[in-house]
């Protein structure tokens, strides 16, 4: 065979070898391909299944279709999503677990896991601190003995019941340890159904179980004040009706719990309390808040005067009311009245009392002063306040002008009941000085504690001066007294002298020189009786002793004398037609010396004072002093200093004066004659311009001065007149014995009253009774004329007594008649007075 | 904006309408994730209202069933 076809041969066999095993190789691989899709259908399926759905049905999907498709891909692919998102669930899950341990373990809350036989599974941090924080683990311990502490579980234990019941559990006050719990026992169920475990949370309430109490006892306290409370205490809605009161509002104002809620609270205001409705409502519409005082009345009609705070009631920014407490201040309210009353009544006191009043602190600062304290001190209460008295109280030792004790500090310091020191010199803010006296007295509260001083002070500047004068008066008085004493019996001796030269006169002859000295002694003589007259009245002041007279002679006479000796020259000016006056010589004498001794003073330098006078008729009130009539204006002008303006209406009063020689009595003796002579004396001066004094004396109706003249007596113009002299003095009763027979009277004499009566009674009997009486008025230790005359007029009613006395100025010489004289006859007397006074009564007699 | 891909399933039946939901979310799995498309699949076969939208939530998408005209919607969104 050739190579050709053995190798054709080699080739076919192995051609044949190569089918076959090709062959057998396809049979292979296609029951392997066959295996190959039948797995993959298998796992296709299986993957299918797992994926939760229905597996491939072979008529659903070819084979190559399968391949085609790759559901394993598919599948795998959705797993790999599958397995990531499991994953990443897996993390959140892991993450979320430990957020709930986190929380677990941080809850403020205990939470606790037992199982069925009450070991415990579980707890956290919150149960370890509470229950068991010294222990170091309590896993698979028994909760009855580490929670409730018991050796064996509670029969009636609630968690066993859990387990029991299924039923979730709460326990909502539950105390353990002396703290207190909120429990709530919830049943966890395994896979099975089966209750495997319970979770029990503890909610430690302890700070609210304690806040709650405490709230509660807050409360007790609050509504204990709020019930108890003395004060008024209510609630009021925005319509006015009242929500609440507590007890004491109650029993103020009478109305019942069950009356409240229909109240409005302009029930309670009372309707006489002006404005207080409207401001509650003001309070009610925010317009004012704060203390408020009103009337509320109650329900039996009674005022209560209330104060308080009432404010408004804001929740959500919303008005829902008005809250408000008030006391009830009606007893305050009436003491404050009564205090009112008497600090009113005290400053009225204080306002009224003449003297100066401070009162001080203990700190002698000013507290108080009166107007009269501020006059004084020259001070104001608003300056001197708070001030030490010292500054506003100084005072120097009247004497010595040296620094004094200030009685406030010392009274202050030793704490005297009252101390009166002696008269000090004030000294006045503006410098000025005064004389005062002054005491202080501590200020003492209930408790006898020195609070403060008072200190009252009075000016006696004057008072001391008016003191001076008085001890002057008083001195001029007793030489008043002696001086009438002596002047009486001066009298009584110038009666003799004048009786004894009158009858000399009648045996000389005119012309003899023995004739002119008699004159010229006679003229002595009763120059001696005028001062003794002025002596008199200036002693006594008694009543006037008037008698119709010449004005214008006892002017003249009375301003000479006055004038006499000085430089001052005084003019008169007198009409013709001057009417009479009646008038006590003496007393006007008096005044008009007095007057012509002041102008004299006032023109050191020398001047003329002119003295007038002028008939007047006064009109009704046109001097408020003088009633409507006749007048005889009496007008002393002199040219001097004149009188300051602020002087003119004191120069009337005692003791005023501007002299340091002057008694200050000259001008008020002047001023209470002319008054006595139901007259007037006033004054027109200014400083610089001289002074004119006018005088107003009755006029004696229509009786001209001229026209009263009287005829000179007939010397022995009475007959046989039978006269009764009574004196006790002998000298007297010889001289006017020899004058009365001169007269040609008969005459009897008397030495005292008893002897007079004695002698009236003897003559009334016989054929020649007594025609009249001539009688001393006063009989040192003997019957007075006085007395006298009220026996003779017992003896006869027609007596016609005059009575004669030294003391011409005595009341019952004014007033001769009140006392039955017939007439009057002031010592000493010349034949011709002693013929006229007898003469006037005889002659009425026997008209 | 959201693009909303929708597929007519209708006539098919379990597994087929699971695989070709499985195969089309893969297929826009990154998107479906990122908010970018929504799937939205037709079928009436009701297995397939069980079958995708559980593998689907197990994959860790959000799925949405309704009921429209017969049949299901089943929405599949990240």
């Amino acid at each position: 065979m050739r190579r050709t076809d053995r190798k054709q041969m080699e080739d076919q066999r192995k051609d044949t070898n190569d089918s076959e095993r090709l062959l057998k190789e396809n049979l292979e691989l296609g029951k392997r391909y066959d295996n190959s899709i039948k797995y993959i259908r298998t796992k296709v399926n299986q993957l299918l299944t797992v994926m939760g759905t229905s597996p491939l049905r072979p008529e659903e999907l070819d084979d190559a279709t399968l391949l085609e498709i790759d559901p394993i891909g598919i599948i795998s692919e959705s797993f790999v999503q599958i397995l990531r998102h499991l994953h990443q669930t897996n993390e959140k899950l892991k993450i979320t677990n430990e957020e709930i341990q986190a929380i677990f373990d941080s809850a403020g809350t205990g939470i606790l896991v037992i199982d069925k036989d009450l070991r415990i599974l579980a707890y956290n941090r919150s149960i370890k601190e509470q229950f068991f924080p010294d222990k170091p683990e309590m896993l698979g311990e028994p909760c009855f003995t580490s929670i409730c502490n018991f050796e064996d579980p509670h029969v009636s234990c609630p968690f066993i019941k859990v387990f029991e019941t299924g039923r979730r559990f709460h326990q909502m006050h539950w105390v353990l340890a002396e703290r207190h719990y909120d429990v709530m026992a919830t049943p966890v169920r395994d896979d099975q159904g089966e209750i495997s475990r319970v979770v029990l949370v503890y909610m430690d309430i302890t700070d609210r179980i304690r806040a709650d109490e405490a709230l509660r006892k807050s409360e007790e306290r609050y509504r204990d004040l709020f019930e108890n409370a003395n004060d008024l205490i209510q609630s009021v809605g925005p319509d006015g009706s009242i929500l609440y009161v507590n007890q004491a509002w109650h029993e103020a104002l009478g109305y019942s719990r069950d009356e409240v809620p229909d109240l409005s609270i302009f029930d309670i205001i009372h309707p006489d309390c002006d404005g207080c409705s409207d401001e509650f409502k003001s309070v009610v519409y925010g317009e004012k808040a704060g203390r408020l005082e009103t009337t509320f009345i109650t329900k039996g009609g009674d005022k209560i005067n209330v104060e308080g705070n009432i404010n408004s009631i804001i929740e959500q920014g919303r008005f829902c009311g008005t809250r408000g407490i008030f006391r009830d201040i009606t007893e305050r309210k009436k003491a404050e009245m009564l205090i009112a009353s008497e600090r009113e009544q005290l400053a009225v006191t204080l306002r009224s009392i003449g003297d100066g009043v401070i009162t001080t602190d203990t700190n002698a600062r000013v507290v108080l002063m009166n107007r009269v304290a501020e006059h004084l001190t020259g001070w104001r209460q608003s300056e001197a306040e708070g001030i030490p008295i010292t500054e506003i109280f100084r005072i120097i030792n009247e004497k010595t002008r040296g620094c004094c004790e200030n009685p406030v500090e010392g009274t202050l310091k030793r704490g005297k009941v009252a101390e009166i020191s002696a008269p000090a010199i004030l000294i006045a803010k503006d410098g000025s000085e005064m004389l005062i006296s002054n005491s202080v007295a501590p200020i003492m509260d209930k408790n006898s504690v020195v609070i403060g001083t008072v200190l009252v002070f009075r000016d006696i500047t004057g008072t001391r001066k008016m003191e001076e004068k008085i001890l002057k008066a008083e001195k001029i008085e007793s030489l008043g007294v002696l001086a009438g004493g002596i002047a009486h019996d001066f009298n009584n001796l110038l009666n003799a002298i004048l009786g004894n030269v009158d009858l000399a006169l009648l045996s000389s002859r005119q012309g003899d020189e023995i004739h002119e000295s008699l004159i010229r002694a006679e003229k002595a003589t009763l120059r001696a009786r005028d001062l003794t007259r002025q002596l008199l009245t200036f002693s006594k002041g008694g009543a006037p002793i008037k008698k119709a007279s010449s004005i214008t002679e006892i002017i003249k006479d009375s301003a000479d004398f006055a004038s006499r000796g000085s430089n001052v020259k005084c003019e008169f000016l007198f009409p013709g037609d001057l009417w009479k006056v009646e008038i006590d010589e003496g007393q006007i004498s008096q005044v008009i010396n007095n007057l012509v001794l002041n102008a004299v003073q006032a023109m050191p330098g020398g001047g003329t004072i002119r003295i007038g006078a002028e008939n007047t008729a006064l009109g009704e009130s046109e001097i408020p002093q003088l009633n409507q009539g006749n007048y005889v204006k009496i007008t002393i002008r002199d040219t001097g200093a004149g009188i300051p303006k602020e002087d003119l209406s004191r120069i009337f009063e005692p003791y005023f004066t501007t002299k340091h020689t002057g008694s200050g009595l000259g001008l008020a003796t002047a001023y209470s004659i002319l008054r006595s002579h139901n007259g007037i004396i006033d004054v027109e001066s200014s400083t610089g311009a001289g002074a004119t004094f006018y005088l107003y004396l009755p006029a004696l109706l229509g009786a001209p001065e001229t026209a009263v003249k009287a005829a000179p007596p007939s010397t022995n113009s009475n007959g046989n007149a039978k006269i009764l002299l009574m004196d006790d003095d002998g000298l007297i009763r010889v001289t006017a014995s020899d004058m009365l027979k001169r007269l040609g009277y008969q005459v009897e004499l008397a030495a005292d009253g008893e002897e007079a009566i004695r002698l009236y009674r003897e003559a009334k009997d016989t054929d020649e009774p007594f025609d009249a009486v001539i009688m001393d008025l006063t009989v040192p230790g003997g019957m007075g004329g006085a007395e006298a005359v009220k026996k003779l007029i017992e003896i006869d009613p027609e007596v016609k007594a005059i009575v004669s006395s030294g003391y011409s100025s005595d009341a019952i010489m004014a007033n001769y008649k009140q006392y039955g004289f017939a007439g009057v006859l002031a010592k000493p007397y010349k034949r011709k007075d002693l013929g006229e006074a007898l003469q006037n009564i005889i002659a009425k007699q026997g008209s | 904006m959201v693009d909303k891909i929708e597929f007519d399933i209708c006539g098919q039946i379990c597994p087929s309408t699971l695989l070709i939901a499985l195969k089309e979310i893969n297929t826009h799995s990154q998107r479906i994730r990122d908010g970018a498309v929504k799937l939205s699949f037709k079928t009436d076969n009701r297995d397939a209202v069980v079958t995708i939208p559980e593998s689907a939530s197990n994959m860790g998408y959000t799925v949405h069933v309704a009921k429209e005209d017969g049949c299901y919607l089943i929405e599949i969104s990240g």
